[in-house]
């Protein structure tokens, strides 16, 4: 068969996903009483085979050669022409491998995870939903359809998290979520709406093509323009990816169901990131935004490293992190550095969603999320403690594995460029990101059985096969990087620095937590710091007294004054006229010379009134 | 002779259906012929030519200038063709249990037969006709069927729009005896050149008249409690189609006839546009009704397509018809499952209403319609909703940037309330003390599925829609651009219009 075909036909990539969807919704309630609620999910998973099937031979046939793109009519208004342009490259095509074979492992861990509920067909079509949106987010080359794109992913985040909406954390959760999303993909979409007239076209190479004549001077541009618009690319980011301040979603979000969660934390944080790669030219137009970017990325990195080391909850521990990692990539793209940026979001991937699975299994059995209420299960839980190993080994960066490479390429990078406070931000997230990881695995798998793990078995097979599936990947990127010959060429300051880092926090880790009998950091000095990171500052609570107290209140005022005074007014008048014809039927004596006398005074102010 | 069929059948079956005991079926049979009619002329409307096309013209009485004049361009026919969409999905949403069927079925088909007639009209006069039969079976749908405050409702409605009217048919007088000769045709008054002060009184006359209608704040105080205290089908006829009157006449003979006037004020609209966006979503989000937080938003909703039309360039002007037609698909949806939520919860309280999306003893399917709707009216991708709004915000930007970028603030507050709406119903636990509801039929749920799949199939394929109003969008943003002489959008809206 010619290969040509898997590359041309890229644009079926997004719509396999979107049958799942699609297929599954036929599974209403009405329908799952009598099937059982399965097929959905099994449907969806041959879907996810196929379109990773098809993402994998179209990535071979396109290997080595140049980019091939392909348009798809969508709406014209007079010059105003959206076309879906696909753009089929080894960079998007491998990224479609990543995203289709990662839904794949979640989707086979929900099989079992989800065992026992009755939410399949929601579920795995949501999930059907985001493998669609992120596919077709990696595969199209315009800014205004990966604007499109991440608002679908927003709508899909919503009814994910909010799958088991029967909880009040959940509703909470999913709204969060929402909303904080939503913010940031309007600052984008503000962002969007004003490039177009500087630029005349939403294509990135379009818009890299006008950055570059920006830089060349070739063209003039408002700075305070191009950095407002900057400012918007980077709070579209900002949301996806939960950075602060608009982070707090992804803890809420924790809420919904692991498996979710799987592919959450491993890639769908990254599409705000991908977005901002793809935009990279364009931001660094204006230093005040790459400025906002560095402190967004290093608050984020250092203050989601801290403040997942003050978790009590396993998966909020692990959603920290996520933000800590997002945060480093916005560091490098602010620094210019997007080809390790790329790498980092490739080798991040799979370590995450080992980390999340082997940590889900335990949750899963043990039937509780509380590190405090875990512990002493590595002699009988050795295949998931070792999984959550490599996921820690993949993600710091510690020989061989993949993650060394990168990390001590980025931090030989902002040595290079002499960007101390970059390195600086990446030093220390690497080493408390360690320190945080070790405790996780320190208060799971060391130390002595607690109530609720004196009976935890490792699980059944759909959830075992995929986690292991992932930490293989882990192990082996290493030797794909070679094989692509990716790695790069470090002198062994930052490499050193970086191994220095890791071996710092995981020995801090490993001396606080692994061991037979961990004492709880219970120190005096120290509370007051803890309370301030296990409330991540304290900023839901800022947000309560800020942003949603000011709405609120705007709000019942706008309803108040509606009510009472423009409604007022109208009423008024009618009272006024009313009131009038009741003084003119009283007055009326039955006496003709009132009758003119009122006439009379009538037209006598009528005539006035035209008068004047 | 077609378009006197879509108008005249409507009146016929109501005068049917008034005279002999008429059912639910034969009321949906009717509503079915105009709506066949327009799929016909749908499909053979030429979108390419912006003049109008099906043009019948009798004279009437000539002393007053009133003729039966109808003819039909791209805006009419989308507004036409959602008229009698809605008509229908009215009258299917209609309880089977309704009291007095014949007089509520016959005043739903009278209103509709009224709305044609206004939407085809090329008479100032045979338009004022219609625009005031409207009325009549309107407010006794609404102070018949209505719920417990409906008799205040109905009178609010029946004065608020008889204001409406006084100041339309102020305006119309003074354009006709205006024109010379005196004429109230439409094709002979797009020549008439009057000096930009008169022209600005005039249109004020109308932006106030056509604004109680649309309505915009401050003039909107009838709506919530005309949409809060009418029955589904009502709503429906409310908020999907009688407000597109406004709209409607505000485009056809406020800025196609008056650019330089227009061109005078939008300024000051753009900014109306924005504050109307942000006051109808703040005021949504303070409600705990249910039908009243759709009322509100359906206000804010009204803010873009203001501001759409002050900013008058071709793509906005396609958003705003576009947005015509997805805020009455939209809104009908709304109203629609409201309506199904209240007749079988009981309650349309925020408050009371919990956990629906539950699977056994919830609504399902209709929960999840709901969030549908609801997302496409906070402008999601994917759904009609995002496409008229995001045209609007394209063409706005370039000639009001701040009111453009407000208006898209005003969508992130549509979607807090929506969440808040969709939070409260559909999420949450089922009562477990309450939660016996009675099971809903399949043909309840027909009329939410038919504008569900309009809601998505325009939302991912638009072009069917933005392709029959766009030459009307350039012709007539056309004629604000020279008035405000921009030779740059001029040049560019000319020389796309004449483009094959």
């Amino acid at each position: 068969m010619d290969e040509q075909i898997w590359v041309a036909s890229i644009g079926l990539i997004p719509v396999y996903a979107m049958v799942a969807w699609g297929g599954a919704l036929v599974w209403s309630p009405g329908i799952t009483t009598r099937t059982g609620p399965r097929p959905a999910g099994y449907l969806n998973g041959l879907l996810t085979l196929i379109a990773f099937v098809h993402s994998l031979l179209a990535l071979i046939s396109i290997w080595g050669q140049p980019a091939q793109g392909i348009r798809i009519p969508w709406v014209q208004v007079g010059d105003l022409v959206l076309d879906l342009p696909l753009q089929a490259s080894s960079l998007t095509l491998g990224a479609c491998v990543l995203i289709t074979g990662l839904n794949l492992l979640a989707q086979v861990y929900g099989f079992g995870y989800m065992e026992m509920d009755w939410g399949w067909a929601r579920f795995f079509s949501l999930l059907g939903l985001f493998e669609a949106g992120m596919c077709a987010l990696v595969l199209c080359d315009s800014l205004f359809f990966s604007y499109v794109f991440l608002e679908i992913l927003t709508l899909g985040t919503y009814l994910l998290v909010g799958l088991w909406f029967n909880q009040p954390l959940v509703v909470t959760g999913a709204r969060d979520a929402f909303l904080t999303k939503r913010v940031g993909d309007l600052l984008l979409l503000m962002a969007v709406i004003a490039v177009f007239p500087l630029t005349g076209s939403w294509n990135f190479e379009d818009l890299a093509a006008w950055a570059a004549a920006v830089q060349m001077g070739t063209v003039a541009v408002d700075p305070t323009l191009i950095t407002l618009v900057g400012l918007g690319f980077v709070a579209g980011a900002v949301g996806k990816c939960a950075q602060f301040p608009l982070h707090l979603w992804l803890d809420e979000a924790m809420e919904g169901p692991l498996p979710s969660t799987v592919l959450r934390n491993a890639v769908v944080v990254s599409t705000g990131a991908w977005v901002l790669l793809r935009l990279q030219p364009l931001l660094s137009l204006s230093p005040v935004v790459l400025a906002v970017m560095v402190t967004i990325g290093g608050l984020s990195a250092v203050g989601g490293s801290l403040v997942a080391l003050a978790q009590i909850d396993a998966k909020r521990a692990l959603s920290y992190v996520v933000s800590a990692y997002m945060g480093i990539i916005f560091v490098a793209v602010a620094g210019g550095h997007t080809d390790q940026a790329y790498l980092l979001l490739l080798i991040y991937a799979p370590a995450m969603a080992v980390l999340v699975m082997a940590e889900g299994t335990v949750i899963w059995n043990s039937i509780s999320q509380d590190l405090r209420h875990l512990g002493g299960l590595w002699s009988r839980r050795p295949v998931s403690g070792l999984s959550f190993g490599v996921g820690v080994l993949g993600l710091i960066a510690l020989p061989p594995l993949g993650s060394f490479w990168v990390l001590s390429d980025l931090a030989q990078q902002f040595w290079l460029s002499e960007q101390w406070w970059q390195l600086g931000i990446l030093w220390v997230t690497n080493a408390v990101t360690a320190l945080g990881l070790m405790r996780v695995f320190g208060l799971i798998w060391a130390g002595q059985p607690q109530q609720m793990t004196e009976r935890s078995p490792e699980v059944h097979w759909p959830m075992i096969l995929p986690m292991t599936l992932a930490v293989g990947l882990t192990l082996h990127l290493p030797i794909i990087l070679a094989a692509l010959d990716w790695l790069p060429h470090l002198s062994w300051i930052p490499a050193g620095l970086m191994v220095g880092s890791s071996g710092l926090g995981l020995g801090l880790g490993i001396w606080l937590y692994v061991r037979r009998d961990p004492q709880p950091v219970d120190w005096e000095w120290l509370r007051d710091w803890q309370d301030l990171l296990a409330q991540d500052f304290y900023t839901p609570r800022l947000y309560q007294v800020s942003v949603v107290f000011v709405v609120r209140v705007i709000s019942n005022l706008t309803n108040w004054i509606d009510r009472y005074i423009v409604d007022g007014i109208g009423a008024l008048t009618g009272l006024v006229v009313m009131a009038g014809g009741q003084v003119l039927k009283y007055a009326n004596s039955g006496q003709f010379q009132v009758y003119v006398l009122t006439i009379g005074v009538g037209i006598a102010l009528v005539s006035w009134l035209t008068m004047h | 002779m077609l378009l006197s069929a879509v108008i005249a059948i409507p009146f016929l079956g109501a005068l049917v259906l008034f005279l002999g005991s008429g059912s639910r079926q034969l009321a949906l049979a009717i509503a079915g012929i105009p709506l066949a009619l327009l799929v016909w002329l749908v499909t053979h409307f030429d979108p390419q030519q912006s003049g109008i096309q099906y043009q019948t013209y009798w004279e009437w009485i000539p002393q007053i200038g009133l003729h039966y004049s109808l003819g039909l361009d791209g805006i009419s026919l989308l507004m036409v063709g959602l008229n009698a969409l809605l008509t229908f999905i009215a009258i299917l949403s209609a309880e089977t249990a309704i009291k007095r069927p014949a007089l509520f079925y016959g005043l739903i088909l009278f209103t509709s037969g009224a709305i044609h007639g206004a939407f085809l009209s090329q008479n100032l006069l045979l338009f004022f006709i219609f625009y005031e039969l409207v009325l009549i079976p309107m407010y006794l749908l609404i102070s018949i069927w209505g719920s417990a405050k409906r008799d205040y409702a109905g009178i609010k409605f029946l004065i608020y729009t008889a204001v409406s009217a006084i100041l339309v048919l102020g305006a119309f007088l003074a354009i006709g005896w205006l024109a010379d000769p005196h004429s109230f045709e439409l094709s002979q008054l797009h020549d008439l050149a009057l000096d930009p002060q008169t022209q600005t009184l005039v249109l004020v006359a109308l932006i106030l008249g056509f604004g109680i209608k649309m309505p915009l704040i401050p003039l909107h105080t009838w709506l919530p409690d005309a949409y809060g205290e009418s029955s589904a089908p009502v709503a429906i006829l409310l908020g999907g189609i009688l407000s597109k009157l406004g709209i409607y006449g505000l485009l056809r003979f406020g800025l196609d006839l008056w650019p330089e006037g227009w061109a005078t004020v939008s300024g000051f609209l753009a900014g109306w546009g924005a504050f109307c966006v942000l006051a109808g979503a703040l005021a949504a989000i303070a409600q705990t009704d249910i039908q009243r937080m759709v009322a509100y938003s359906s206000i804010g909703h009204m803010g873009y397509i203001l501001l759409g039309m002050a900013a008058a360039t071709p793509v906005s002007l396609t958003g705003v018809m576009l947005q015509m037609v997805s805020h009455g698909l939209i809104l009908a949806l709304l109203f629609n499952l409201v309506g199904i939520i209240e007749r079988i919860v009981g309650s349309r309280d925020l408050n009371v209403l919990n956990g629906l999306l539950n699977p056994i003893r919830g609504l399902p399917a209709i929960s999840a319609l709901l969030i549908l709707a609801g997302m496409a009216s906070a402008g999601i991708p994917g759904l009609v909703g995002f496409v008229a709004e995001f045209l609007i915000f394209q063409g706005s930007y370039s000639i009001f940037p701040l009111a453009t970028l407000i208006a898209i603030l005003g969508t992130g507050l549509t979607a807090v309330y929506f969440v808040i709406l969709l939070n409260r119903t559909c999420f949450g636990k089922l009562d477990n003390h309450t939660a016996y509801y009675p099971l809903i039929q399949t043909w309840e749920r027909i009329p939410g599925l038919i504008l569900a799949g309009l809601i998505i199939w325009f939302g991912i394929q638009p072009m069917g829609l933005v392709d029959l109003p766009q030459s009307l969008a350039f012709d007539m943003a056309g004629k604000v651009a020279q008035a405000h002489q921009e030779p740059i959008i001029l040049a560019e809206a000319l020389d796309l219009a004449s483009a094959p």
